[in-house]
């Protein structure tokens, strides 16, 4: 009562409106990230009279189920082992030289990571066909000859051909992780360490320097990359859907009966799985996500670092042997979509059993006029951009709030409050998208049945699945600010919201570009949830539409071509985004991917 | 303190709004378990448009549909499933709020569970010029057949001649060494050619002379020991694993199964878009086979019901009904058409020898138990 008597009745309106604005900022998002799962998970009681820890114990009895999680640890730790194997040598030589475009091969490198899994599915199955560049170099990981015939035959592995196509693919899709991690770290280091270790006895072979230097400095970085990496692998959906079609991991088990799940005395088989499944991959992720925040403490302990600059000018120009590393990484990043693009031009023609591709353009045609089982790409792609700006409109102020708030009680002494606040926005990442589609249509269904009928349905698991990115991207933004700006802008005696403009909003600018981006180019993408709730209404995704050609009997040979027209129309669409975003980010912003 | 206040006003407003239209269990139960085809049943909010819930079928042109819109004045919106699976799966989920007025695909095997749970209405369309085979299944008031197949095994020709492997005369032929890892199967539990099978080989063992080795069980069970390869859908077997088929051409495709499950009339269609060429041929055994039938109907609770029937007697015209061969690759119900003859489609289209011991009675009291006894016989395996 005091303080409000000494201050401005309209600055004490700002403060009051504040505080509501951010506690309805917590209690939207705690309402929406938990109401449908909470409905989503009494309805699977009910419907199996299971209770949760019974749903647990009989993981092992669900039909596929143990089988599903074997596959899915394996493809995990595995695509995580490359993305090291791949990703380091990259990292490694994008850090420690002067490289001419830095900007340019970094936004080439991190393109995989916003690219629509489904474009990198198709990406990937154009890379590996009959006549595909894989197969030319002698790479058949299709009808596994070669190589990979060899290889199957050493090893005794059955059609490891497919796996690898997969665990190659969340490798080029995780890359930009690693660049991400290890760059900052390397690229900033004080060349005197390394220099003082050479010249020490514990540093005078290459394996000492790197046990006492370069592991303990860029360790828990990798560690970090990795982590991450065997969460986006162990959720991934598009690309295990179409790499590895006969094998199953718990996310693509759960879509195969998703739809039969929740229904009173119908199909029971199919909600116990759903239940059971959901419980177990939700606490592996939360285990994940845990350790992904232990290292990532242990990451962002500050070591003797130096301005990049003069670091990368110290190492000077490129070897020739980073110049073939880094034009690998390039070239790796960019065949998948060399590849889908080459094919939305191409329609197989048989011949006397012989086949031949002939270039036209009746893919194209095809798939912007479109037909009664599949909506045409102009009508697809407008749904797409109406839900990426519904969800951006919605994500990115609720994620700047919400990253605001954690900053705000962090600043004011309330740390126990903000790494509660903190832990529970990265929440929606330990549900991946396909739960979150899952919980929104069982949850939906029974608070609301009519819910099915709204159009902008497929918003609201895009919006609890980019919320967490903002978050991520305005909070080191928000922790990195000088407080000195915003108390220059009050000596000024500016108003509070030009103090705001001037002392906070300029220099949050540049991530929340990125966090927009980023946000605009997951709905584009998103998969999981979308296939799953478009089914309750007709308003298909590019992504969605993708899937459906591909999905349907493809003895004419011109619905291949079409679903690689329509999946090179979303590649555009997400780089054309991706593009503008990079035209606004920062020099020297490494906020985001 | 007056924010906090307020802050907290509002959050008690969000939960109690979020709660208050939380339907209690016995409420949905109440929904779902009475009788809805009778007085109690949701009815769809009218919006003009005529919804339709189908599967990916492969393609009625935007024109037709223009046709249509032409005619009746009405504009037409589809909702999309996986297959015939899905679409009963979407009646289920929103059968306390219907979002659809029709459905279209629901096959014979899925057929009697949407009639068992009211999930479909009257319609006021004549079946007179129906052929005999697609009216035997089922001919009442709740569904009308709009194409037919008989789904059945497809061998590769050139495969069984290239390893010097005998065509089968019995499915107890499959369980023999020389067959060993080189067939798939479509899962019953999530496909319909696959379901369509199951049926086919309840019928095949309860009769002679395919029950003189065993039962169905034990067959399937001989199967998975003879390394059969099981996939949860159609495309996955045909494509992916199936050397006789378009797959061969696909980028998915790993191969290495000389037999697999689709229809009689399949190498037919591979013909068709292969300019008259295939090595793919069916296995026409004796009850080996199943006679498909595809459905519509009107979903219990439609809002547009006139547009609905319009919309039924409109693909069950001859001029729709007849290009069903190129629309959804399935065989017309309209007495007197056929396959074409382009590029072979007929020529390579195989007639099965099917029987007609699975009725719709039995389909609705045994496919529930049927797959349990598949699901034992292959976890036994």
């Amino acid at each position: 009562m005091a303080l409000a008597a000494i201050q401005p009745p309209n600055e004490l309106f700002l403060r009051n409106s504040d505080t509501t604005v951010r506690v309805l900022a917590i209690a939207l998002f705690t309402l929406g990230s938990t109401l449908p799962f909470v409905y989503a998970l009494t309805r699977l009681e009910y419907v199996t009279s299971w209770t949760v820890w019974q749903a647990f114990t009989e993981f092992g009895n669900v039909y596929g189920g143990m089988d599903a999680l074997r596959f899915t640890l394996l493809e995990a730790i595995a695509s995580s082992i490359l993305t090291i194997i791949i990703g380091l040598p990259v990292a490694w030589c994008l850090s420690r030289y002067q490289w001419k475009r830095i900007r340019m091969l970094r936004a080439l490198i991190a393109v995989p990571f916003v690219t629509p899994s489904i474009v990198a599915a198709m990406g990937f199955l154009s890379l590996i066909r009959q006549d595909g560049i894989l197969t030319k170099i002698g790479i058949d990981l299709r009808l596994e000859t070669g190589i990979v015939g060899w290889f199957a035959e050493v090893s005794g592995w059955n059609h490891p051909g497919h796996f690898l196509a997969l665990i190659i693919a969340h490798a080029w899709f995780n890359l930009s992780l690693m660049i991400r991690f290890v760059e900052p770290t390397l690229s900033s280091l004080d060349p005197a360490w390394e220099e003082q270790l050479s010249v020490l006895p514990q540093g005078q072979s290459r394996i000492a320097r790197m046990k006492y230097l370069w592991i303990p400095v860029i360790g828990p970085a990798v560690l970090c990359a990795a982590a991450l990496s065997f969460l986006f692998s162990f959720t991934s959906f598009a690309l295990v859907k179409w790499l590895t079609p006969t094998s199953f991991t718990l996310e693509s088990l759960m879509a195969e009966s998703g739809s039969a799940a929740g229904i009173v005395g119908y199909r029971i088989d199919s909600s116990e799985l759903i239940y059971s499944v959901a419980l177990v991959q939700f606490f592996i992720l939360l285990l994940t996500l845990w350790m992904t925040s232990v290292l990532q403490k242990r990451y962002s302990q500050r070591l003797s670092l130096l301005s990049e600059p003069g670091v990368r000018t110290h190492h000077g120009p490129p070897s020739i042997t980073a110049k073939i590393i880094i034009m690998l990484g390039v070239a790796f990043t960019l065949l998948p979509f060399l590849s889908v693009v080459i094919s939305s031009f191409q329609v197989r023609q048989i011949t006397e059993g012989s086949v031949e591709r002939n270039w036209t353009l009746d893919g194209w045609s095809n798939a912007w006029s479109g037909d009664m089982s599949t909506m045409a790409v102009g009508e697809a792609m407008s749904n797409s951009i109406i839900y990426a700006i519904c969800t951006l409109l919605i994500a990115l102020p609720l994620g700047w709030i919400l990253a605001s708030t954690i900053f705000k009680l962090e600043q004011t002494g309330w740390s126990k409050f903000s790494k509660i606040l903190d832990l529970f926005c990265m929440l929606p990442l330990a549900v991946s998208a396909l739960m979150v589609g899952l919980g929104v249509l069982l949850g939906g269904l029974r608070w609301y049945p009519e819910m099915f009928g709204w159009f902008l349905l497929p918003v609201y698991p895009h919006v609890l699945l980019t919320v967490p990115f903002v978050v991520r991207i305005m909070l080191p933004a928000y922790q990195s600010l000088d407080p000195a700006f915003s108390e220059q802008c009050r000596m000024l005696n500016l108003s509070s919201t030009r103090s705001w403009y001037h002392g906070t909003f300029m220099f949050l600018r540049g991530p929340a570009v990125v966090a927009g981006s980023l946000t605009l180019a997951f709905s584009l993408g998103e998969f999981g949830a979308s296939w799953l709730l478009v089914r309750s209404g007709s308003w298909d995704t590019l992504s969605i539409v993708v899937d459906q050609l591909m999905s349907r009997p493809n003895f004419d040979p011109l619905i291949h071509t079409t679903a690689m027209a329509a999946a090179t129309m979303l590649m555009l669409l997400t780089f054309t985004l991706f593009v503008l975003a990079e035209r606004f980010r920062a020099h020297d912003d490494r906020s985001g991917f | 303190m007056n924010s906090i206040r307020k802050a907290g006003i509002i959050t008690l407003l969000l939960l109690t709004f979020s709660l208050s239209g939380c339907l209690t269990d016995e409420v949905i139960e109440a929904i779902e378990s009475d009788d809805p085809c009778m007085a109690g049943v949701q009815v769809r909010e009218s919006d003009g448009t005529l919804k339709i819930l189908t599967y990916d079928i492969a393609g009625f042109s935007d024109e037709l549909i223009a046709q249509f819109v032409n005619q009746t004045g009405t504009e037409v919106e589809f909702i999309k499933t996986d297959d015939a699976g899905g679409i009963l799966d979407q009646m289920m989920l929103t059968k306390a709020a219907p979002q659809a007025d029709l459905m279209i695909g629901l096959d014979n095997t899925y057929l009697p569970t949407a009639i068992q749970n009211c999930l479909l209405m009257s319609h006021n369309v004549s079946d007179e010029s129906f052929t005999q085979s697609s009216l035997e299944f089922y001919q009442g008031p709740l569904a009308v057949p709009f194409d037919e197949g008989d789904v059945c095994l497809n061998y590769d020709e050139d495969a069984l001649a290239a390893d010097n492997m005998s065509v089968p005369t019995s499915l107890w032929n499959l369980t023999e060494p020389e067959w060993n890892g080189k067939m798939t199967f479509p899962s019953p539990m999530t496909s319909s050619p696959g379901r369509a099978f199951l049926a086919a080989t309840v019928d095949y063992f309860g009769h002679s002379p395919g029950n003189q080795s065993g039962d169905m069980a034990s067959w399937w069970t001989a199967i998975v020991q003879n390394g059969a390869i099981f996939t949860s859908g159609w495309s996955e077997s045909y494509v992916t694993y199936y050397t006789g088929g378009y797959g061969e051409y696909m980028e998915g495709h790993i191969g290495g199964a000389y037999l697999t499950v689709s229809y009689c009339h399949s190498p037919g269609v591979e013909a068709y878009y292969a300019e008259n060429y295939t090595h793919s041929t069916s296995l026409v055994l004796p009850r080996a086979s199943f006679h498909q039938v595809e459905y519509t109907g009107i979903i219990n609770g439609a809002a547009e019901v006139d547009a609905a029937n319009q919309f039924i007697e409109f693909i069950t015209s001859m001029e729709v009904n007849v290009n069903m061969p190129d629309y959804n690759s399935m065989y017309s119900v309209l007495d007197g058409t056929d396959l074409p003859e382009t590029n072979g489609y007929r020529y390579h289209a195989d007639q099965a020898i099917v029987s007609n011991a699975i009725t719709q009675e039995m389909i609705e009291q045994n496919m529930e138990s049927w797959l349990t006894t598949w699901q034992n016989a292959v976890q036994m395996g």
